[in-house]
């Protein structure tokens, strides 16, 4: 119990400084603008395809009904290709613009670098100039790790909410026909899923945060290990499925990022479960590493 | 309850090949405010450190108000720390760091207690200011601030002085000079002089290696030695080692006797009463008469 309120008191702490901080206006500014520009590349891209399917290919004469079969196509050819052509969440995402599905992809391959940016010097940067020895006469070094850890994904959480409703809005707006009702069905799905995802990185960052005194270290290190999990699983996707090397893309995280979005509760799950254990491996590992060390 | 606040036993600490601590046995009790004393590289830090959990010994074993610090949990609420070169967060609110700091150590009013330690040490005008605006003396005082809030039954400073100017270091010194009875105090510095006017007890460190351990009046020998400032005339040195008591006698330069004698038997008034009378009566002029010894004569002696 006292553990627990410890947890708290850093959580609510960290948090409040975190927030009145200029940091995390900063960082709210650097995900809003990385997801903007994705916005506006895949948008734009979208809305010239769409444009020349409604004028008709030069030279041809394709009627109304005819095009809009074609952009019909056109989008189940991208929703099968960014959900490996799985019908049930083809079917599930149907009525989702495609622009929200690739800037989610996208955001998906660059937000644990965006995680480890945001947390990078949690606990590095306070072992190295020693303020930490100001918590730890006063609570356990697991509680401080849990409560900074909180704290980093409480910011996520907030940040993640804010940009994915900022995308949606911006959807609607391009598409007339994405009704309210499955914008927010939606946007709460599309939300959890990030949640799920970045939970398990930023354990990571904890992680990595542990390791070093020098938060510059930290950072770096954690950009290695984040470059290794994405060589795993592509590796692992590009060999045979004779090759032993196949393995290697279950032991990335981002490996089971594809099902975060699946209307069937197994699949959900099991990508869920994923998550959650990766997270706690990071946490452990980071509960090893800052209660072995000396402050 | 045992009427030791700190117990250490063989405690060593290693970082890579180098011994920082070695094997330094030393108990501290409860009420007391007690020295820690050695030069630069002596291991008073590390010593220190091991003493407030921050680090593990590699031998060796500590208890601290009968707990080992390294517990999880363990020292919450039984110690304040002022740790040495450990900088406040940056991005808080002195007031606001103090009240957080106050409700992780589970003080029922945290504010109250923020803004009574921050008084302690002179410190009021600080409460909205940010810690990365602080002067060295200020961040100084803040930190010492967080160590007393709650008035924890043990305080560990490790240069409480440092780097403050004469009229602060002298209130800090008074704040420690009022724990003394009710907490427990142990205080690390290169000061002497301040050791010596604060300390019921000191462990003078070199190198790592214990060198001595004591009240103040053991280390200082002002139980058992005692020094005549001469102005002018002869002393017979065989004479004065033969009145009673008197173990041995010696000049230190021209004009400076030093007298030992037998602390457990006789009491000093008595001896010194003796020796200043036998002065007297062959015409030897006395400037004064001091007890014991200075604490940084002691340690220069040891170290």
């Amino acid at each position: 119990m006292d553990g627990l309120k410890e947890i708290l008191v850093i959580w609510a702490a960290e948090l409040r400084r975190a927030v009145r901080s200029g940091r995390a206006i900063v960082l709210l500014g650097l995900y809003s603008m990385f997801s903007a520009l994705v916005l506006l590349v895949v948008g734009f891209v979208t809305r010239e395809l769409q444009s020349q399917l409604n004028a008709g290919l030069p030279g041809s004469t394709m009627d109304p009904d005819m095009a809009a079969q074609a952009a019909d196509q056109m989008h189940r050819g991208v929703l099968g290709f960014l959900t490996s052509n799985d019908s049930a969440m083809m079917e599930a995402l149907a009525h989702v613009p495609i622009v929200v599905l690739i800037v989610y992809k996208i955001t998906l391959f660059f937000l644990p670098a965006y995680i480890a940016l945001m947390g990078f010097d949690q606990v590095s940067g306070e072992v190295g100039p020693r303020s930490m020895r100001y918590l730890t006469v006063r609570a356990r070094r697991s509680s401080v790790l849990l409560g900074k850890f909180l704290s980093q994904a409480t910011l996520l959480v907030g940040l993640v909410l804010i940009i994915d409703l900022a995308i949606f809005i911006y959807a609607r707006i391009l598409n007339a026909d994405f009704a309210f009702g499955v914008l927010v069905l939606n946007l709460l799905k599309f939300w959890s899923a990030t949640i799920v995802f970045s939970l398990a990185y930023v354990a990571l960052t904890s992680f990595c945060s542990s390791l070093f005194r020098n938060p510059a270290v930290s950072l770096v290190f954690n950009f290695i290990l984040l470059f290794v999990f994405w060589l795993m699983d592509s590796v692992g996707q590009a060999v045979s499925e004779q090759n032993v090397l196949r393995y290697l893309r279950y032991l990335s995280p981002s490996h089971y990022s594809g099902n975060l979005l699946h209307p069937k509760l197994a699949e959900f799950a099991t990508s869920g479960a994923a998550y959650a254990a990766f997270a706690a491996v990071f946490l452990f590992g980071a509960y090893g590493v800052l209660r072995a060390r000396d402050l | 309850m045992s009427d030791l606040a700190i117990q250490l036993n063989n405690v060593s600490k290693r970082f890579g090949p180098k011994v920082a601590v070695n094997a330094v046995s030393l108990q501290v009790r409860q009420g007391d405010v007690f020295g820690l004393i050695g030069p630069n590289g002596a291991g008073k830090t590390t010593t220190f450190s091991m003493m407030c959990g921050y680090l593990y010994p590699s031998e060796g074993s500590l208890q601290v108000m009968g707990v080992s610090p390294t517990a999880p949990g363990a020292l919450k609420g039984r110690v304040g720390a002022l740790p040495q070169d450990a900088v406040l967060p940056p991005g808080w609110e002195v007031g606001a760091l103090l009240m957080y700091w106050a409700r992780l150590s589970d003080l029922p009013q945290p504010e109250h207690e923020a803004r009574g330690a921050l008084e302690k040490v002179g410190l009021m005008e600080a409460w909205k200011v940010q810690t990365q605006a602080l002067s060295h003396g200020m961040a100084k005082r803040a930190a010492m601030a967080q160590a007393l809030m709650g008035r924890p039954p043990l305080v560990l400073l490790d240069e409480p002085t440092a780097g403050l100017d004469p009229r602060i270091a002298a209130q800090v010194r008074q704040v420690i000079k009022d724990m003394r009875g009710t907490q427990t105090v142990v205080v690390s510095s290169h000061n002497l002089q301040e050791l010596e006017e604060l300390c019921d007890a000191a462990a003078i460190l070199d190198k790592g290696s214990l060198a001595q351990a004591g009240t103040m009046s053991e280390l200082t020998g002002q139980g058992a030695e005692f020094r005549v400032q001469l102005a002018r005339g002869d002393v017979i040195i065989p004479e004065i080692t033969s009145l009673p008591g008197v173990t041995d006698a010696r000049m230190e330069g021209t004009d400076v006797l030093r007298v030992r004698f037998d602390g457990q038997a006789h009491k000093a008034e008595e001896v010194i009463s003796r020796t200043v009378a036998h002065l007297l009566q062959h015409q030897v002029l006395i400037l004064g008469v001091s007890r014991g010894r200075r604490l940084e004569d002691r340690v220069l002696q040891l170290l």
